[in-house]
């Protein structure tokens, strides 16, 4: 589903960034990504979804390469960057009619998703008023439920459970053990290593920018040990040099 | 409170022009993009340095070197007024930071006064940029006394006072008004343009009373010059006499009064600022949203949708957009209603208005175009469109309609007019509706290609995008000085080649537009901007 491989990208002036990532994200897998604080997450994600470019290295979505046919691989994910920063002038119902017609979504099935979707966050009643007026966890709903409404095949997520209320984080841990069980994939950054070792079915560790660890979660997380105590561990000792 | 508005001043004031990122910035790019934007302004100030030093000049070998500090006090206090009109609600109410702040020990009014000062500082680094290089010419020339110095340095640091005192006036008005209805955006926007057609009425009004000058003190060319400016702006010309006279005491005395003014107003918006920014920011929600039946767009017209609902949010946006496009029309109908034989004797060159009227008009609706900032405005949501499935040509084709279908009822209208007062044959009526249909094309075309190469997507207030970035700057210039450029060549051209020179204007243009329009669908958007 998505194949990155040496993925590369310096930040010009500062040095900082990702160097020769490779990661194999298959249809099916809830894959974690964990790091500290400017270890190279959100680039990654920022460059699979290709509203970054990167220096060196090959993304592929789907068996497309993002630079070479960038729609067809945006056509097959949606992406939801740590800090949803939607259009605030737009309502919550005119935000999700915008994406789907980009994604040509139908009228009937786009009420459904809606309706279905909407209320299981329990959003449909705020749908009609302006995104300005909608709290940070309100908007990290609707730009969920912008990306469900067109049932990508990959999720790309950054930090999805910032903001959301605790019965939101389980009806989206639900979701997204419906979309892999549909086929699916779903690459999400994280800080909450509870969340991370409970609801992925692999894992990878980055730090300064270069991958540590990475795999299934239960080759990573040995038995009687915690995925705290091995990313602490991993990254703590790792050389990256 | 002192402190306060001291410690918040020098918050206002750190990134002014983007000095800040270009300190501290480690992105070559945006370091880079500091020093473009550096360079433009240096630009136009050499051109602000040579034109009004080459005013002070003509009019000190026109003997009317008494009216030169008064002249051009007027020109920057009129300058800071209907600029400062425009923006001053978008910076004094801004809500980016105002949360932050407010969570702070610190009293709002503080926060006001803060604004309202860094305002200040960039209003006297344009009176500045009007007052220096003439005052230069006039002291290099005329070798006045000490008094000249003294007085000129009192004043110039009091010229923005008192329009800025009036600019705020209006603008919190404005902002006030509209903070308690329901399309706030919308609301300010109408009264910001009806304030500037008010204003442009009022000095027509009073470029008409100029015939009612004294004939006796038409003798003398600089009382009369003196007593227009006095007409305009009467504390003009008690400075300006002030500094040629070195008259210190009453120098001192203007500025006093100019303070207070100023001082007056600040306090006036202290104490109101709080209402205004809670009528403001907060909207009501209603929570009653229940879903009904969806309808499914194309994507061309869902994207222009989008930009609509873009541009009807900012009253910023709208304001300086709009006033081109209403100012066509002005013209147009003045064209209408005046005839152009009438016009044509009140030119002071021999042309022959009919040539020249589309290049003006397409220049009035070039004077600021929406694509030229639209990229810009995407600001932090700009991932939105860089994560969807849509191509550069997508975005920028909705972008570019938008414009267009924004200016399509007035160019209708003003074409109206056109036919009307000028009653053209067909191959005359052909020109009159293409060439300023080529001329807006272009434009519209053109901003896209500045806004491209100079995009701003890291803002706190829509006020630096739409009226001080360099895309809003160099993306209007284009069309309205081709307009321009094409009406003197109209103007210069004999009128057996009229037709032939329209045609090939055409052509160039519409080329160029093509040229500009393929170019920027090539562009890399998620590389480069």
């Amino acid at each position: 589903m998505l194949k990155i491989e040496h993925l590369t990208k310096h930040y010009k002036g500062s040095g900082k960034g990702v160097t020769d990532l490779s990661l194999h994200i298959a249809p099916g897998d809830i894959y974690a990504f964990i790091g500290h604080n400017g270890a190279g997450k959100t680039t990654t994600l920022k460059c699979v979804a290709g509203i970054q470019d990167f220096d060196a290295g090959t993304i592929q979505i789907g068996g497309k390469d993002i630079r070479k046919d960038p729609l067809a691989c945006k056509r097959q994910f949606a992406y939801i960057p740590d800090n949803p920063d939607l259009y605030e002038y737009l309502t919550g119902i005119q935000y999700l009619n915008f994406t789907a017609d980009i994604f040509g979504v139908g009228a009937r099935e786009r009420e459904e998703r809606i309706r279905t979707y909407g209320e299981a966050f329990e959003i449909t009643a705020s749908l009609g008023d302006l995104i300005s007026t909608y709290s940070h966890g309100m908007k990290q709903k609707l730009a969920l439920l912008s990306a469900f409404v067109h049932q990508p095949k990959l999720l790309l997520l950054d930090e999805p459970f910032v903001g959301l209320d605790p019965k939101a984080a389980v009806v989206l841990k639900d979701i997204m053990h419906s979309i892999c069980a549909g086929g699916g994939a779903i690459f999400f950054s994280t800080h909450v290593l509870d969340v991370a070792e409970k609801l992925c079915n692999k894992v990878a560790m980055i730090k300064d920018g270069a991958l540590v660890a990475c795999g299934d979660m239960e080759t990573v997380v040995k038995q009687g040990q915690s995925l705290e105590s091995i990313f602490m561990e991993v990254v703590e000792h790792a050389d990256t040099d | 409170m002192l402190t306060q508005i001291k410690i918040l001043t020098k918050l206002e004031l750190c990134n002014l022009y983007g000095r800040n990122v270009f300190r501290f910035s480690k992105d070559r790019k945006a370091r880079k993009k500091s020093l473009g934007l550096l360079a433009i302004w240096v630009l136009l100030l050499a051109l602000l340095v040579f034109y009004v030093g080459g005013l002070a000049y003509g009019l000190i070998c026109l003997g009317l070197e008494a009216v030169v500090p008064a002249y051009l006090i007027t020109i920057s206090s009129v300058l800071i007024f209907v600029f400062g009109m425009l923006k001053a609600g978008g910076i004094i109410f801004r809500k980016e930071g105002y949360d932050i702040l407010c969570a702070l020990p610190l009293s709002k009014g503080a926060v006001a006064i803060s604004r309202l000062l860094s305002m200040y500082v960039e209003e006297l680094l344009l009176a500045l940029a009007v007052l220096l290089p003439g005052m230069a010419v006039y002291a290099w020339n005329l070798r006045p006394g000490v008094g000249f110095y003294l007085t000129g340095l009192l004043g110039i640091g009091s010229i923005p006072l008192l329009p800025m005192a009036a600019s705020i006036c209006i603008g919190v008005l404005i902002t006030g008004i509209s903070s308690r209805m329901r399309h706030k955006s919308l609301v300010a926007a109408g009264l910001s343009v009806f304030a500037v057609l008010g204003i442009m009425y009022g000095t027509s009004r009073l470029s008409a009373v100029e015939g009612s000058i004294d004939p006796k003190m038409l003798k003398n060319l600089s009382a009369s010059v003196m007593a227009l400016l006095g007409k305009v702006y009467p504390p003009a010309v008690w400075l300006g006499r002030a500094i040629t006279c070195g008259d210190v005491l009453c120098g001192l005395l203007c500025a006093v009064l100019s303070l207070s003014v100023f001082a007056a107003v600040a306090a006036g918006v202290a104490l109101c600022f709080p209402k205004i920014c809670q009528g403001l920011y907060s909207s009501a929600a209603k929570h009653n949203y229940q879903m009904g039946r969806l309808k499914a767009s194309p994507v061309l017209s869902s994207l222009c949708r989008r930009e609509f609902r873009r541009y009807f949010s900012s009253s910023v946006y709208v304001t300086n957009t709009i006033i081109g496009p209403i100012m066509g029309c002005i013209l147009s109908g003045a064209m209408l209603v005046a005839g152009t034989e009438e016009l044509e004797k009140m030119l002071p060159l021999p042309l022959e208005v009919g040539q020249v009227a589309p290049f003006v008009i397409a220049g009035a609706f070039c004077m600021m175009t929406t694509t030229a900032t639209s990229i810009s405005l995407e600001g932090k949501s700009w991932w939105i469109a860089k994560s969807l499935p849509l191509s550069a040509k997508n975005i920028l084709d909705a972008k570019i309609l938008m414009n267009l279908l924004l200016i399509l009822p007035f160019y209708l209208l003003s074409e109206l007019f056109l036919i009307f007062a000028l009653r053209p044959g067909a191959g005359e009526l052909l020109w009159l509706l293409l060439v300023p249909a080529a001329i807006i094309l272009f434009s519209c075309v053109f901003g896209i290609t500045i806004n491209l190469r100079f995009p701003v997507l890291e803002w706190e207030s829509e006020v630096r995008i739409v009226k001080q970035s360099a895309s809003a700057m160099l993306g209007s210039m284009g069309g309205f000085l081709l307009a321009i450029l094409c009406a003197v060549a109209m103007g210069i051209v004999p009128k057996g080649y009229a037709v032939s020179l329209k045609a090939l204007l055409c052509a160039v243009i519409l080329a160029a537009t093509a040229a500009l329009y393929y170019k920027n669908n090539r562009f890399d958007l998620c590389g480069r901007v």
